[in-house]
């Protein structure tokens, strides 16, 4: 295990996990000295059940002070403040966030705007603006991929404005995070399969980032073992309660990874595709992870020799021989894809061009690449990949991604 | 024994003076590299009209500030941040971390990695920043060293690029 | 590996800074948590041994106020806890920085809960009511010299004994000017104790995927450096790892009930005034045995932690639970070519035959996980009397 020259990590969060993690939300409340939390969700978390599932673990011993499912997709400050001014109103004093990574921004902007009485929230926008610790907020995540129940990271829109702000600080991590298969049984397969892959990625990206350290590493391998050995199984299983849980934790696992050793060129890649094309952002991830790999390899081929071991376990580690280590590596990546291609029913693609948007037409333009690439180099998650890259190699890589074929090794400068 | 002492502890006069004028060195060189390199001035063309942005040491300087003036030409803009709108803070968080960097050390990518930086500002415009400042310490240093700094040390031949850096020197040091 | 227990809580609100000018960052954390003037609380050895001065240096440049109290004895009592919050509340003080581990750290979470609050929520805290207060900034900077508790929730002083998730450090740093070479028997012991908490996390019945992480690093860094740092102790590295190892050891440690080789180790030290680490490594072997031979389910990933995923994944799986005793063992014996005067039996510590029958009583009552039979604690220390390594 290696020890970088220097390194630092954090994460303060308490996890609770369980089948019936839940039901502990009210003693977890009392501990922070809370009684009269707030809901937060968003429609579709509240319309599969999921709000009714944590009413019925807690409204025994619990007054629910308001809930509320009005978050966007997109998270918004004019909603940001409305549901602020709701939680006054009612008197609560802790937020609970019911949901995936917009629902927590939303309850992390709510958290500043009640605890620090502003009225602005730009002001505690940058490094160092939060000072103080801010209400209690447990984060129920409703997916396993995103790691937002575990990140120091809240992203806020002004829509009027045009303003994207984004707010960094340990005060945002929730206290508690509760990691209860229920919240995930009901996900359909695809989105199962795409946020699965996010969380590997973190994971991967984390584990062959600069910033990785003893801990990120340690996060990192456990989260691939358990995303290895579930994530395909529950696509085509969605009822496997056990796996559920296992993703769970693992999406929570590679949440601390990489909130620690941050993301690289994949990531950077993937916010890029997000933002000009509105690729789902676990769909960008699964595609672009194996080129990640390949882009990279020359800077770190035995660290990536060693995420064998968790993906294929020991057997398929021992059997093979160090120098075609990073190679099965790829390849497991790409079966991966092409699993839960075939366990979501075609729905889960494996490159851009088989990306589909809501009305069934492809959803990454060939001559969108340009616009990507150029996006790509405002993205400040290249700072932690391994090798650099200009415009010229993100669009190498986006036209490989596009067609879904390997990297040419050639074209990768060095 | 059990007695408290209270210790104010001292400044460190020769690593806050080789410090500075380290980043004067590297302000006058943007501003040079900024004339004479197409990559560099791409960078700055692109940042949004009187963008200026800091580099500095926590807590109280050394700094340095550049930033691009009424008609876009990038300005070295001396070291003192008191009534200059700064756009972008980069600040290193301690004298220590920002000795690692100009001793070359630590690569602007390892210090980042490292957290030895808090960077204050829009994403996209630290991402240009850290561009230009890579390119530049390819032109100071000998690529020895700049091979250590840069993650991908460019390709240039030797004489493609000689004459830029003559007269980046020279625009540093000289300010011509 | 790795595998998920069904449910679980995990809780380390520490965060780490290790490595080269780690100190340095002191002020920049200090103010993050809206502080300005720290105490750092050390022993008169530690400053006679220059760690005054460091501290001096990392806050060189940063404008802030330090005090330095050099005076924190080896047994820590409520006198010095009453006299320190004196100190603290007269001179503004709003954060501490323990230079040092053992009763550094147990002075130094003493006085945090004084300070957050009165003087007297410290024996309410040992009568087992819950602190109500967020407690003011704590930072640890660990060298090789520790308890194996500093930097979990348990801290004891005197007769008191303090037990609260809020009394884990905020902060722990780790810089190699901080980390010197200890004696051998001292950094031998603060291993073996690391090792004890991760192998004891491994095969722990409620193990879950972050004790787990955290376990499998400690016993990788301390399998491949504690012989290296007891052969050429002035490897920084090495050296650094060791003292990372302690607090993953910890951190799992501290979100599990404590093992029985801990407990063990812990009583036999009250009655021989040995450090606890080398008692445990002298028990270890035994207690691997015993598990051993009663299958546990658990037990055959131990050797990925102790060997690594290369021989781990070399063995046959049958196979891999003896070489995961083996290379302990093979440790062990390695330490005790190293140091000098190294224990062969806990019989080498003045423990009498005699003395064995209030340890079986005092172990199984000990036990919080309450499954030891007596028998297996009996069959354990006769062979740590008997056995000579």
């Amino acid at each position: 295990m290696d020890l970088p020259g220097y390194y630092e990590y954090y994460c303060g969060v308490k996890i609770i996990a369980g089948h019936d993690a839940l039901e502990k939300i009210p003693g977890l409340l009392q501990d922070l000295h809370a009684s009269r939390p707030m809901i937060v969700t968003d429609k579709g978390v509240a319309g599969a059940g999921l709000v009714d599932i944590v009413l019925g673990a807690v409204k025994d011993q619990l007054t629910i002070g308001a809930v509320s499912d009005d978050v966007p997709p997109d998270s918004d400050l004019r909603v940001v403040n409305r549901l602020a001014a709701l939680y006054r109103e009612q008197g609560c004093d802790a937020l609970i966030a019911v949901g995936g990574g917009s629902v927590m921004d939303t309850a992390k902007g709510i958290n500043i705007v009640v605890s620090e009485d502003a009225d602005d929230l730009m002001k505690f926008s940058g490094a160092g603006a939060l000072k103080r610790p801010l209400k209690p907020l447990v984060a129920v995540p409703t997916t396993a991929g995103t790691g937002s129940e575990v990140t120091l990271v809240a992203v806020v829109k002004d829509h009027e404005r045009h303003l994207k702000m984004a707010f960094v600080s340990y005060f945002l991590l929730p206290d508690v995070s509760i990691l209860d298969s229920r919240m995930t049984l009901s996900l359909p397969a695809a989105i199962t399969a795409a946020t699965g892959m996010d969380a590997m990625t973190h994971a991967v990206e984390a584990y062959y980032g600069l910033s990785k350290n003893p801990l990120s590493d340690a996060t990192a391998l456990a989260a691939i073992r358990l995303i290895s050995g579930n994530l395909v199984e529950v696509t085509r299983n969605p009822a496997d309660r056990e796996a559920r849980l296992a993703m769970a934790n693992a999406a929570a696992l590679a949440g601390m990874a990489f909130s620690n050793s941050m993301v690289g060129m994949v990531h950077t890649l993937g916010h890029a595709t997000g933002s000009v094309c509105g690729v789902p952002h676990g769909a960008c991830m699964a595609i672009l992870l194996p080129y990640g790999l390949e882009y990279n390899r020359h800077k770190r081929e035995a660290v990536m020799g060693e995420l064998l071991f968790p993906m294929g376990g020991s057997d398929v580690f021992a059997r093979t021989p160090k120098e075609q280590r990073v190679d099965r590596v790829i390849a497991y990546i790409r079966q991966m894809n092409q699993d839960l291609h075939d366990a979501s029913g075609g729905r889960h693609a494996r490159f851009f061009k088989e990306v589909l948007d809501r009305e069934g037409k492809r959803a990454v333009a060939r001559e969108r690449l340009p616009d990507i690439a150029r996006t790509a180099l405002g993205d400040g998650s290249i700072f932690y990949n391994p090798e650099d890259l200009d415009y010229d190699d993100f669009l190498m890589v986006l036209e490989a991604a596009w067609e879904g074929v390997a990297l040419d090794p050639d074209r990768i400068r060095k | 024994m059990n007695i408290l002492r209270e210790i104010q502890p001292s400044s460190k006069p020769v690593k806050r003076a080789y410090v500075a004028l380290m980043l004067w060195f590297v302000g006058r060189a943007i501003e040079a590299a900024a004339r004479v390199d197409g990559a560099v001035k791409a960078e700055f063309d692109g940042l949004s009209p009187g963008f200026t942005f800091s580099l500095g040491v926590m807590p109280q300087g050394p700094m340095m500030i550049v930033g691009k003036d009424d008609q876009g030409l990038v300005r070295y803009l001396g070291w003192n941040p008191e009534g200059q709108k700064i756009d972008l803070k980069m600040k290193v968080k301690n004298l220590e971390g920002a000795i690692l960097m100009f001793t070359f050390q630590e690569s602007t990518a390892l210090a980042t990695a490292r957290n030895r930086l808090i960077v204050d500002g829009e994403v996209p415009a630290a991402c240009a920043i850290v561009r230009v400042l890579d390119i530049v310490e390819v032109y100071l240093l000998p690529k020895l060293i700049a091979k250590l700094a840069v993650k991908r040390y460019p390709d240039w031949s030797f004489g493609e690029k000689i004459w830029n850096r003559v007269r980046i020197y020279a625009g540093a040091v000289l300010g011509l | 590996m790795f595998q998920p227990q069904s449910a679980y809580a995990f809780y380390s609100p520490t965060k780490v800074l290790s490595g080269n000018k780690a100190l340095e960052n002191l002020p920049v954390e200090l103010d993050g948590m809206n502080a300005v003037k720290p105490l750092i609380l050390t022993t008169p050895v530690l400053s006679a041994r220059g760690m005054e001065k460091v501290m001096e240096s990392a806050f060189g440049d940063s404008n802030l106020t330090i005090g330095v109290f050099a005076g924190v004895p080896s047994q820590p009592d409520l006198r010095l806890i009453r006299e320190l919050y004196g100190l603290y509340r007269d001179n503004g003080y709003d954060a501490i920085i323990a230079l040092g581990g053992g009763p550094v750290m147990d002075t130094a979470k003493a006085l945090n809960v004084a300070v957050s609050g009165r003087p007297e929520d410290l024996e309410s805290l040992a009568d087992r009511n819950p602190l109500t207060k967020k407690l003011r900034p704590l930072a640890a900077i660990l060298n090789l010299d520790l308890s194996g508790c500093e930097m979990t929730r348990y801290a004891s002083l005197g007769s008191l004994s303090l037990t609260s998730p809020a009394l884990i450090p905020d902060l722990m740093i780790i810089d190699s000017r901080t980390v010197p070479a200890e004696e051998h028997k001292t950094m031998a012991a603060t291993a073996l104790m690391s090792m004890t908490q991760a192998v004891e996390a491994c095969l722990h019945p409620a193990r879950n995927p972050l004790t787990d992480a955290y376990a499998y690093g400690a016993a990788r860094f301390i399998m491949e450096n504690i012989t290296n740092v007891l052969k050429n102790p002035s490897e920084r590295k090495g050296r650094l790892a060791l003292a990372n190892a302690a607090f993953f050891a910890q951190t799992s440690f501290d979100n599990l009930a404590p093992g029985m080789v801990y407990e063990l180790g812990m009583a036999i030290s009250r009655s021989c005034q040995t450090n606890p680490g080398l008692i445990m490594g002298l028990l270890l072997p035994h207690f691997l045995l015993l598990e051993m031979r009663k299958e546990i389910a658990t037990r055959n990933d131990l050797y990925l932690f102790i060997g690594g995923p290369e021989a781990f994944a070399g063995t046959m799986a049958e196979a891999s639970s003896r070489k995961a005793v083996d290379r302990i063992v093979e440790i062990l014996l390695e330490l005790q070519s190293l140091v000098v005067d190294f224990p062969r039996s806990i019989r080498d510590l003045g423990i009498k035959k005699e003395d064995l029958e209030g340890l079986i009583v005092q172990g199984s009552a000990a036990g919080v996980r309450g499954e030891y039979d007596p028998q297996d604690i009996r069959n354990i220390l006769e062979k740590a009397w008997e056995t000579r390594f």
